[in-house]
């Protein structure tokens, strides 16, 4: 008979002792230093985690913010017909806030003269985003006022006084109603909006409840109303615009600011990848840097354990212990983490706050629950695999040494964590391309050091340490330590690659929105003007200090054959495609395509077909010499000096979208006359500089006879416009379109986007140099123990320390040229998938990739072993 | 107490099935001391980890007061281990994260005994180092550190102790004094004491010498020249 009672060996201990143990193994763990660096890692995950999200949270926010103001709203519906005033009472009752606009062009007269303006009526909660600068004398500082002029008062841009001979106070005419100058405009939120033709000239803004007595807008003029409406709740705009679409049947459309501003939707979406790629590369580190200290903790705890179980405990009761050490340690890292990502994200604002223009919204508690959450998921997919296999610790262990970790060691860790990376990069992201991308280069990775792992394997034909000289002692210390080697070499080119493709991502991308709206881009078009016109502009910018640009003839053309036939179009064009060039919104009337877009019943296809039949029949075109800047030739050639006459260069997804070859014969009808070209060469456009581009360019000699018009482009700084006024005056048929609003507030967002992205990419850096650290750290006991046991039979330091450095140079050199090839093999991916730039070279990476990896873990590596040969090596050896 | 019955040990190696442990059988009655001696490899701490439940036999089995450890899994193993056995290795085994007086209570604590701290306390008293408890493993020497483990070891009340080799890492004075506490505290609990060793002197201390070779007993011998503590 059993001496002891089987119910006595139930083994059951209440789940309050156990945690209780835990607690007290947690704080035993701490002081000894056991979990410091697992929590520190923990720690990095949340803090940055966190600070990031934080300061994306809010910049996002802010660049909405900033971006709504183009609009004053955060929605506009505009038509060239009055809308109707049920959409409004709609949009109140669902608490939105709205205001309306009405735009024409007019001529303003006063005592002395008179002039074409760009009138805007106004009702009393215009803007409902941004402000109106307005001031008393021209050209000076303003102030910032929330609305628009009160009724019988109009507002006039600075320009429009010294032309007509005005001051504040002064009476004005309009139409039929007679209006006292009240404040003089410098800035107003959505000057740009409303297309080109009603900004073509000074801006007079006026009370709505003024129009009618003006008796200007009759039925049938050109006018376009706009229905503003903003609200602080995203949801509620977006139901707003669905019942909007749904109501209406596509007749009517909300308007945001990416639909807007083709320029400033590119430059967001650009900013939300990369800062989206800076924190999905900031977690992915925290993760590997999570994975490696819990490895070496559960590897420090494998004897523990063993211990345990000898003491009776099982393997249920190890998993509540461990479970319970984790979750605390879990929960103080996301609390400690949580405060230093606001105190991070406080940093930051610290330093941008001479960037940063606009007042942040203040962040939602989003960024603490991402933070929390990729603590937790971090925990579970890189820590707890480790802490199973502690479950399986034979406790024969105690025993014999030789018994390693058996089962749950070898691949379900790694089947964790790849579950664990891939859920939590499509979770940030919400998009595969992204998460295919860092998928595809991590595993590229893996497999390549497969291969180099079996190499060395095939190569390892030495016996012992070779430890006559350090370049031999290093060798075979890498080929002996091969598996956490080519561990080492796997997470120090996951980290270097990551921080490469950062790097060149943030370059390329800042390089690119320099290049789209370099510092002289010009500001102003003017259009219309007649060929004997020319001189005259010309010495009137030389007079004045300014300097014009290329004078480009533009005439309308229809393609009516090709080879013979008909146009048969290829489906859509292209989102650039699709667009008006800014010289046809400006020449035609933008509106027509809108008003005909809206009539056509509203679905997308709808407006597409109307567009692809619009643009087949008429294209603003052009003749040149020479290739348009912003233009490259991607098949065919250019005509060179001596051009001839009969050759036509067409836009390469235009020529998709026609179908057309090199050689093709097209005949156009310009003027009522036909005109027949060779397709001689095919161009790519840069759409988005802001200057005249063409879809069609004719060679000298072709069209000249048929009668066009020129267009032009100055760069007028903001004292420089008043010549606008005598420029007018002298060439009164020339329309001069100004977009220097619309350019400077790309080019401000552009800046803002651009301190955003340098600043993650920093903190990126950190977290790659926090995850190198504690991979240094993580293969130090055996190299202590190795290095103390060659000490002790007379190596000396020299030796030693040439050694480990040769060791961590080489390790982190191929680690540099397999990070070099993926961030190269990535990026190419991105840029052309995400980013949608051009994919270059970057040589000098080849070089520094390399040498970066070479000098950084060396420095690392040897900084952090060097203590070996300074502790004595009965210390070392006591200590293990 | 522990009766071990036809255990079979083998393990598969690339040249074939290695037999280590071949048809032993033996019985040690309550609050014996038995020695286990042979040379390296000749399957000693095999059986001893077997005995005490460490690992499973190929065939056979092994009782420890009367529960067959043959139908149990590893878990049922644990709870027995918990309830009656404790342990002494040649390598000390003291966490290294714990100080003297941790290392001691901890088995306490697992047992969910609240005077885990005054018990141990106790102990450490009784083994001569009250004054080191809040010192670490690697601040006291190699006899201090086994007498921490043998602190460890009683502190449970274990009915049957297990050592293997514990003088094995000691010099021969130091090992001395240590043997001498294990039987010392042994006597006081009366504990069923099975230890492993190839140390002669250590062996002729228990009351019966059992000799193995190749894996199978080949004398089991009552000690009458037996030298008392």
């Amino acid at each position: 008979m059993p001496d002891t009672d089987v119910a006595e060996l139930n083994g059951h201990k209440p789940f309050k002792s156990l945690f209780g143990l835990a607690l007290r193994l947690l704080w035993r763990d701490w002081r000894g230093g056991e979990l410091r660096l697992l929590f520190f890692a923990l720690v990095m995950a949340v803090t940055s985690v966190t600070g990031i999200a934080l300061f994306t949270d809010r910049l996002e926010k802010a660049l909405l913010l900033e971006s709504a103001n183009m609009l004053a709203a955060d929605r506009v519906l505009g038509s060239r017909n009055l809308p109707p005033e049920l959409i409004l009472r709609e949009a109140e009752s669902r608490g939105l806030r709205t205001a309306q606009i009405l735009s024409f062009t007019s001529m303003a007269f006063s005592d002395t003269g008179n002039m074409l303006v760009a009138a805007k009526a106004v009702d009393d909660s215009y803007p409902l985003r941004g402000e109106i600068i307005i001031t008393d004398a021209p050209f000076t500082r303003g102030v910032p006022i929330l609305s628009g002029p009160p009724v019988g008062e109009v507002w006039l841009e600075s320009r429009a006084l010294p032309a007509l001979g005005l001051s504040v106070g002064d009476s004005i005419y309009v139409g039929e109603a007679e209006f006292s100058v009240g404040k003089i405009i410098i800035a107003e939120p959505d000057r740009q909006a409303g297309g080109m033709v009603d900004n073509a000239g000074p801006r007079l803004m006026m009370n709505l409840e003024d129009v009618a007595a003006t008796n200007v807008v009759q039925l049938g003029s050109r006018v376009s109303y706009r229905y503003l409406f903003a609200s602080d709740d995203l949801a509620q705009l977006d139901s707003f615009e669905q019942w909007v679409r749904d109501e209406y049947e596509g007749e009517y459309r909300l308007r945001d600011v990416r639909d807007e501003s083709e320029e400033i939707s590119d430059a967001l979406n650009k900013a939300e990848s990369f800062l989206l790629l800076g924190s999905l590369f900031s977690v992915l580190l925290a993760g590997v840097a999570i994975a490696l200290t819990a490895k070496r903790y559960g590897e420090r705890h494998y004897d523990y354990v063993a211990i345990l179980k000898t003491f009776g405990c099982t393997s249920s009761q190890i998993m509540t212990i461990y479970l319970s050490i984790q979750s605390v340690l879990a929960a103080i890292a996301i609390v400690v983490g949580c405060v230093l990502g606001w105190l991070v994200h406080q940093g930051i604002l610290q330093m941008l706050k001479t960037v940063i223009l606009v007042t942040l919204p203040p962040a939602g508690f989003q960024p603490y629950v991402i933070g929390s959450l990729t603590a937790l998921i971090c925990l579970l997919s890189f820590a707890l695999p480790p802490l199973l296999a502690l479950r399986e610790t034979p406790p024969l262990r105690v025993l014999r040494k030789d018994i390693s970790q058996q089962k749950f060691g070898a691949k379900v860790p790694y089947v964790f964590g790849l579950v664990g990376t891939v859920s939590m990069v499509l979770w940030y992201s919400q998009d595969f391309i992204l998460t295919s991308v860092l998928v595809i280069a991590v595993a590229a990775i893996a497999v390549f050091l497969s291969i180099i792992s079996y190499l060395l394997l095939r190569s390892s034909g030495s016996v012992g340490m070779k430890a006559g000289s350090a370049w031999k002692l290093a060798m075979t210390a890498t080929r002996r330590r091969r598996k956490q080697s080519v561990l080492q070499v796997m997470v120090f080119s996951i980290t270097i690659m990551s921080l490469l493709i950062l790097t060149l991502l943030r370059t390329d991308l800042i390089d690119d929105w320099q290049a789209q709206l370099p510092e002289n881009t010009p500001n102003h078009f003017m259009m219309n003007i007649t060929q004997p016109q020319i001189e005259g502009i010309q010495q009137f910018f030389e007079v004045n200090g300014v300097v014009g640009n290329a004078f480009y003839p533009l005439i309308s053309a229809r393609v009516t054959a090709i080879n013979g036939d008909l146009p048969d179009p290829q489906g859509d064009l292209g989102a650039d495609g699709e667009a008006n060039t800014l010289t046809e919104s400006a020449q035609s009337d933008q509106g027509e395509t809108d008003e005909a877009a809206a009539q056509s019943g509203s679905q997308a296809e709808g407006r597409g077909e109307t567009r692809v039949r619009g643009r087949l029949s008429r294209r603003q075109v052009t003749w040149a010499d020479e290739v348009p800047s912003g233009n490259r030739i991607t098949a065919g050639t250019w005509w060179g000096e001596n051009a001839e006459a009969g050759y036509v260069s067409i836009e390469e997804e235009y020529a998709g979208w026609l179908d057309l070859k090199l050689g093709d014969r097209l005949e156009f009808e310009v003027n009522q006359q036909l005109v027949s070209a060779e397709v001689s060469s095919f161009r790519s456009v840069r759409w988005d500089n802001m200057q005249p581009n063409f879809f069609i360019i004719f060679s000298p000699g072709t069209i000249d006879h048929l009668g066009a018009t020129f267009l032009s482009t100055v760069l007028m700084e903001r004292e420089q416009k008043i010549l606008l006024n005598d420029l007018v005056r002298l060439f009164p048929t020339i329309v001069v379109i100004e977009i220097d609003a619309l350019i400077e507030q790309i080019q401000n967002i552009i800046a803002q986007v651009t301190s955003a992205i340098e600043l993650i990419s920093v903190l990126v850096l950190i977290s790659g140099g926090l995850v190198l650290l504690a991979c240094v750290n993580a293969s130090l006991d055996e190299r202590f123990h190795e290095n103390a046991i060659l000490r002790t039979l007379g190596a000396g330091k020299k030796l030693i320390l040439t050694s480990l450095l040769i060791e961590f140079a080489s390790i982190g050199m191929v680690a540099g040229v397999i990070a070099t090839l993926g961030a190269e093999a990535s990026r190419y991916y991105l840029q052309e998938q995400v980013f949608e730039q051009d994919f270059h070279f970057h040589y000098w990476v080849w070089l520094s990739g390399p040498l970066i990896g070479m000098l950084v873990i060396a420095g690392l590596g040897v900084n952090s072993t060097r203590k070996v040969v300074s502790i004595s090596p009965l210390n070392v050896l006591r200590r293990l | 107490m522990i009766r071990v019955n036809n255990l079979l040990k083998s393990v598969d190696t690339s040249e074939g099935v290695l037999t280590i442990l071949n048809d032993v059988s033996l019985t040690v009655a309550k609050a014996e001391t038995v020695a286990i001696v042979g040379a390296s490899g000749s399957g000693k701490s095999t059986l001893l980890g077997l005995m005490a439940g460490l690992d499973g036999a190929t065939s056979g089995d092994v009782e420890l007061n009367g529960h067959s450890l043959a139908a149990m899994d590893e878990e049922e193993r644990a709870i027995l281990r918990g309830q009656l056995v404790g342990f002494v290795f040649q390598s000390f085994q003291l966490l290294p994260s714990l100080t003297a007086l941790e290392n001691v209570m901890l088995p306490i604590e697992l047992k969910g005994d609240p005077e885990a701290d005054a018990k141990a306390r106790q102990l450490l008293e009784r083994v001569g180092l009250a004054e080191r408890w809040h010192h670490y493993p690697n601040q006291l020497s190699g006899g201090e550190q086994q007498r921490v483990a043998i602190a460890r070891a009683f502190a449970t009340r274990a009915q049957i102790l297990f050592a293997d080799e514990p003088t094995g890492n000691l010099d021969t004075a130091t090992g001395d004094k240590v043997i001498d506490l294990l039987f010392d505290l042994n006597k006081e609990f009366a504990t069923t004491l099975v230890l492993v060793t190839h140390d002669e002197p250590l062996a002729k201390r228990c009351g019966r010498i059992i000799k193995l070779v190749a894996g199978e007993i080949v004398s089991d011998e009552k000690n009458e020249d037996r030298v008392s503590a």
